[in-house]
């Protein structure tokens, strides 16, 4: 070969090429490493060595600083986070041998928590970077709080429109998703969108939980009235500029979440690798390593869990080489610190479906307490949280895909006429509601358009200006989650009306409080207490079989053994 | 790396500190420490030459004269576009970023408020930045100009995401802590075929 050579073959490209530049995940981005600025996922050499020292019953030292040199992150996680009594124990042991006792079946997961409360940041990194994906997974499979693994959904429409949002909500709940999640494009909204959020969620099936993203003062104000059920959209930072910048601090979000626990309401923070440095203030370390400060100070503010995985994000870790291992690792690290982990798969990540299959895996093989925090129950043009990895068009895929590998991702095949039925009844609840309420009127021609739709485009024009009005009434004349189980009662949807008030009656015995709580379609709540991971090896811990497994056996076509000229379902 | 032919280029010359402009009828087009320096193109390779020339056009086109300055010490949007505003003899001025990110700002309003924010640097096209330079001189001669349309692409984030905290990062190193706005004229060039 001469050294001209190389030159003359960069003239044109093959065909191959041609096809291959083609390929929808050559649309993705994709950059190189940037230690120093922290553009890197999990493996930096900037990132801090594990180390501890406690005095007079104080951690006096954390990863290499000394309590003077402590930013508030470092004082937060030393004063509230690490088990002061067992920190030095839990420091002194080796690093695999702690990467081993998650993967390993004969290490209960109370042994490893007992381990893992000592733990600072930087021994938590060195332990994960030891694992690959697969080791990850099986830690995950142990570490997960709650037994049943469940998936959560968004429904939310491009217009705003309440009656596609009860709609699809009633859909997705009908599927299976445990909780469901909106969001606004105009945020004066919000009270008749959360409304239709939960109507729709308790004709799809009584006891989903349901939450509306919004700035947090009005957030907790619908949480209190009882109009959502939890929360989840509040955010935490690994540094703490980045902290200062958003005018929060870890005390802040601390003080927002004893709020909500004062009134019995679910809630969860929300952080993910990718966040610092994409707002420029990383300080010089890796995502994986700030996230995991993050997911201490949760766990420092006594808050149950966590939304992680990078979240809004995952366009950052993606981008960088073990991306996404490093995303499965900070959604371990949320278990094995006891937390209740909503694991992401949330966001447009890929255009490519291999990428955003693939992604997922981490997740859906071992099961986390919320595969998705947030599968789109509507499709991705109405999604008002930018889009998630998964939507209405996935469904099909996402039960083939259950049944093909026998794992529980929280959603089932139903059938036509099931659907359309809850659709019907979860558009007439919320007409005859806003009636009742004196709120704008749902006419019929909606209600038909809502029960066969499939996007915002399906439906009537709304008056906004009214909506808006009837919007901001809801919120002067101080209507609760009382006054929609009156209303729908009055209205004679009496058993949507019984399912409501179960719902709201959780915050009275405080029991969503718990890890990983959920409800059951017979109201009993499903928790890290009564529904604790038992995990221990072959035949343990929740496995897809019985009922459940008959129902993720359906599919929209399957040939009947019977008689192959039918389908059965 | 080659440039294809007829590209216009354009190299900011600096003509001494930024002042305060006198004249009422014009617009400060503010710009970050890379932009037309270290970096040439935005983020979906709009060449700065162009993201200049179409706002300078749109400003131009409603009769308001426009200035530039060149921002050294922070690379954060809003404090750019803001001190444009307050060099800016209207009080308008239109702060762009290296990757595109664009805002128009009014020196009355908070820093961290402002007038119109393009936040979704892979949607600006030459097109709008002539929107914006002609907003900009319509919010000058104190009217109330229609928004420009705001675009939105779900897929913007894993295509753009990474490379925005990059450019981000990289703006940032371009930062000259103690060193205040300077005047600069904008010398175009179309390079050679």
């Amino acid at each position: 070969m001469t050294s001209t050579q190389p030159e003359a073959f960069r003239r044109r490209s093959s065909r191959r090429t041609e096809i291959l530049e083609d390929r929808p995940v050559n649309l993705d981005g994709f950059v190189e490493e940037w230690p120093e600025k922290g553009l890197v996922a999990m493996e930096s050499e900037f990132d801090p060595r594990p180390s501890v020292r406690v005095e007079d019953g104080r951690i006096v030292e954390l990863d290499g600083k000394g309590r003077g040199a402590f930013d508030f992150m470092d004082t937060f996680i030393a004063n509230h986070a690490i088990d002061v009594e067992t920190t030095e124990a839990s420091m002194a042991i080796p690093s695999d041998e702690i990467a081993r006792m998650l993967i390993d079946p004969n290490v209960s997961r109370r042994d490893v928590l007992a381990v893992s409360r000592g733990l600072t940041p930087a021994k938590i990194l060195d332990v994960v970077k030891l694992m690959n994906v697969v080791e990850i997974m099986q830690g995950m499979q142990k570490m997960r709080a709650r037994r049943t693994p469940a998936n959560q959904g968004h429904s939310t429409s491009a217009r705003d429109n309440p009656i596609q949002v009860a709609v699809d909500a009633a859909e997705g709940a009908l599927r299976g998703f445990a909780e469901l999640e909106t969001t606004l494009g105009v945020l004066r909204y919000a009270p008749l969108v959360a409304i239709a959020l939960q109507i729709g969620a308790q004709v799809g099936r009584g006891g989903v939980l349901t939450q509306c993203a919004l700035e947090e003062a009005t957030e907790l104000e619908l949480g209190m009235r009882g109009i959502t059920a939890y929360a989840e959209t509040i955010s935490i930072y690994g540094t703490e500029s980045v902290f200062v910048d958003g005018d929060d601090t870890p005390w802040s979000k601390a003080f927002l979440a004893s709020a909500y626990a004062s009134r019995g309401i679910k809630m969860r923070f929300t952080s993910g690798t990718g966040s610092e440095v994409q707002m420029g203030n990383a300080e010089g370390k890796s995502m994986l390593y700030l996230e995991i400060r993050c997911i201490l100070m949760a766990k420092g503010a006594g808050v149950q869990g966590l939304q992680n995985g990078s979240i809004s994000c995952i366009g950052v870790p993606g981008a960088m080489p073990g991306g996404i291992r490093a995303v499965a690792a900070e959604n371990l690290v949320a278990s094995m610190v006891d937390l209740e982990c909503a694991s992401g798969n949330d966001q447009s990540f890929s255009h490519s479906a291999m990428r955003r299959t693939a992604r997922a895996m981490p997740q859906l093989l071992p099961g986390t307490d919320f595969v998705c925090s947030g599968y789109s129950g509507v499709p991705n043009l109405d999604n008002m949280f930018a889009g998630s990895n998964f939507d209405t068009d996935d469904y099909d895929d996402w039960n083939t895909i259950q049944r093909d590998m026998q794992v529980d991702g929280g959603l089932r095949h139903v059938r036509e006429d099931e659907i359309l039925e809850a659709r019907d009844k979860a558009a007439r609840a919320l007409q005859a509601l806003f009636a009742h309420l004196d709120l704008p009127a749902v006419t019929d021609d909606e209600v038909e358009a809502a029960t066969y739709a499939n996007s915002s485009n399906d439906y009537p024009l709304r008056d906004v200006l009214a909506d808006l009005k009837g919007a901001q009434s809801v919120m002067d004349r101080g209507l609760t989650g009382l006054d929609l189980v009156k209303g729908l009662e009055a209205t004679g949807f009496h058993d949507v009306a019984e399912n409501l008030l179960t719902v709201l009656r959780q915050r009275v015995s405080g029991d969503l409080l718990q890890t990983s709580a959920i409800l059951t379609p017979d109201f009993v709540p499903l928790s890290a207490i009564n529904d604790a991971n038992d995990y221990a090896g072959p035949g343990t811990g929740y496995r897809l079989q019985g009922e459940r497994w008959e129902q993720l056996k359906k599919l929209r076509h399957v040939t009947s053994a019977t008689n192959p000229e039918t389908e059965v379902g | 790396m080659t440039t294809p032919a007829g590209d216009r280029t354009v190299s900011l010359r600096e003509v001494g500190p930024a002042r305060r402009g006198t004249r009422e009828d014009e617009v400060v087009v503010a710009v970050s420490p890379a932009f037309a320096g270290h970096f040439t193109k935005t983020i979906v390779d709009v060449p700065h030459a162009e993201v200049l020339r179409q706002l300078l056009a749109g400003i131009e086109e409603q009769g308001v004269t426009a200035r530039v300055i060149r921002v050294r010490d922070t690379a954060d949007l809003a404090a750019i576009a803001h001190l444009g505003a307050k060099l800016s003899g209207s009080g308008i001025a239109v702060g762009v970023l290296s990757r595109g990110t664009t805002m128009l700002h009014q020196k009355d309003l908070p820093r961290l408020s402002n007038l119109e924010l393009f936040p979704q640097s892979p949607l600006l096209d030459a097109e709008v930045f002539r929107k914006i330079g002609s907003n900009a001189a319509q919010y000058a001669k104190g009217e109330s100009p229609e928004p420009v349309p705001t675009r939105n692409d779900q897929m913007a984030r894993p295509r753009w995401q990474a490379k925005a905290a990059l450019l981000h990062l990289k703006e940032f190193e371009c930062i000259e802590a103690d060193r205040g706005p300077v005047e600069v004229e904008p010398a175009f060039e179309l390079s050679p075929a």
